[in-house]
């Protein structure tokens, strides 16, 4: 199969770039509570600050970024009509933006109102993103297992929607569901689709495209481009089985799991080694941010052995913390950060060269972010997560952790407005050459 | 007739075979012609030629990738 790109369905480009803009700015409030807070934000996963920040990373960043990659992505690789994406944007971005805000401090403050008005608002733009999403991606004519996979990613978004949308009701309304089910086990399986039915499984469907086409590697394997997806849906229907009124048996939910990490260690083997048979030796930083997260997947997938191994070691309150910071700073938003780094030029080349065709072309893509800064930023990325590993193990570096945290999301928002702006000027120009060349008289 | 120019982006890393073509573009005198090795159907390519007035056609060849061979409308 040949990947192939149409941007004549391309959504305007403020469709994407309201998400892009947002994300890293929530990031960056996240290292700012870790700062404030400090070591007691780390001592378990059940801290306010733990479960604050995460919810800002997965919500406000993660989410925000991959819905705006996501509209950009399945209009110009499925080549699907996405209704009105303008009109979509404009509702889903701020209640996504406001929703996890309620939801962030409701968390800080344990304040009941703030969860339900967090679930309402999750509820309403997930629910409307969702249809225009999954009504575009069953009716788009385009095939290929990028597409199979986008669909379960929305899928597994859904479920994650839903259970999130029943927690954050059962804590607004302190309205025990225990006697369905336990608050834990609502939680086990929200997390495993948030992470790996829809984030993981996004990342997947698009490294399918993304990987050969920009990082010049050979094609995955098709066996592989199969069993992955395919087994990791099979490993959360399984999980989910703890649902059911009879629960599932304990022994082997840990089997599960481990099939499930075999899979995600498998994928990010697999993209090391197409990585290092790349047709060009030169790596840009969208290639060592991947590296950065294949290599954090596989520490992922480690620790949870080594876990599993030593009790002692897996009991313990900062281990799931540590797999969290692997998890969401190491692995996805490396990805994203990566992304957005690709994604934000090309597509400022792509409008701008719709716009002034031929007689007046656009900067060369390469111009559009310097690449010192986004290197010097990647650098500051990589740092921020070994001191926030670190700082699982030793609290006290919770302070510096935070600030290298936020400082690199702050850099990241910057270089991303530069990008913007050199479009505006760009897009201005062109519009002020047309205006003159109208003007003229023939 | 002259020699036809040559773009091989089959090591190129998108857009920077559609950047090299664009600005090739703007030179082809009539007659001459463009050709390009990729290893994608250039579908933005296509769009841009239609809109700026060049005529192509795109051959798959043997190894999978894609030639286009682009003049002058």
């Amino acid at each position: 199969m040949q990947p192939t790109l149409s941007f004549e369905q391309a959504p305007p480009i403020s469709v994407p770039y309201r998400f892009f803009l947002t994300a890293p700015l929530f990031g960056a409030v996240a290292g700012l509570i870790l700062a404030w807070l400090g070591p007691a934000a780390l001592e378990s996963r059940w801290s306010p600050g733990a479960l604050a920040m995460t919810h800002l990373i997965v919500v406000d960043f993660m989410l925000q970024a991959m819905c705006g990659s996501l509209l950009q992505f399945v209009a110009v690789v499925a080549g699907a009509n996405i209704w009105r994406p303008r009109l979509v944007a404009a509702v889903v971005h701020p209640l996504i933006t406001a929703g996890a805000v309620f939801l962030a401090t409701a968390f800080l403050l344990e304040q009941q109102l703030l969860f339900l008005l967090a679930a309402l608002t999750f509820a309403t733009a997930l629910g409307l993103f969702l249809t225009v999403m999954a009504i575009a991606l069953l009716r788009t004519p385009a095939r290929g297992m990028s597409i199979y996979v986008l669909r379960l990613a929305v899928f597994g978004l859904l479920v994650t929607v839903v259970l999130g949308v029943i927690l954050a009701g059962t804590l607004g309304m302190q309205e025990s569901l225990q006697s369905v089910w336990s608050l834990l086990t609502l939680i086990n399986v929200h997390v495993a689709w948030g992470l790996g039915g829809w984030a993981l499984m996004l990342v997947i469907g698009v490294s399918y495209l993304v990987v050969p086409m920009f990082q010049l590697t050979p094609a995955y394997p098709v066996w592989l481009t199969r069993l992955v997806p395919a087994g990791l849906f099979l490993v959360l229907c399984l999980w989910s089985l703890q649902l059911l009124p009879t629960g599932a048996a304990q022994a082997w939910q840990s089997g599960v799991v481990l099939a499930g990490m075999l899979l995600a260690g498998l994928f990010a083997v697999a993209t090391l080694w197409l990585q290092s048979r790349r047709r060009r030796r030169q790596a840009d930083v969208t290639f060592v941010f991947w590296r950065g997260a294949m290599l954090a997947l596989l520490g992922l997938a480690a620790s949870w052995l080594l876990f599993e191994a030593l009790p002692q070691l897996g009991g313990h309150a900062r281990a799931p913390l540590w797999l969290g910071v692997l998890a969401l700073p190491g692995v996805f938003l490396s990805v994203i950060m990566g992304m957005l780094y690709k994604i934000m030029p090309f597509l400022n080349w792509l409008h701008l060269q719709r716009q002034g065709g031929t007689a007046l072309p656009p900067p060369n893509m390469k111009q559009m972010i310097p690449e010192r800064a986004m290197r010097a930023q990647m650098r500051l990325h990589f740092a921020a997560l070994v001191l926030l590993l670190a700082a699982v193990l030793w609290p006290a570096l919770a302070l510096p952790a935070g600030l290298a945290f936020s400082a690199s999301c702050l850099w990241l928002e910057w270089n991303l407005i530069g990008a913007a702006r050199l479009y505006a000027r760009f897009r201005d120009r062109i519009r002020a050459a047309a205006a003159s060349s109208a003007a003229s008289p023939a | 007739m002259p020699e036809p120019r040559l773009i091989d982006g089959r090591g190129m890393e998108p857009p920077e075979p559609l950047e090299l073509a664009v600005a090739e573009l703007g030179t082809l005198a009539p007659g001459e012609e463009l050709v390009m090795l990729l290893n994608c159907e250039p579908l933005p390519l296509y769009a841009i030629l239609d809109r700026s007035g060049y005529r192509y056609r795109s051959e798959r060849r043997a190894d999978g990738s894609n030639e286009v061979h682009i003049q002058k409308a």
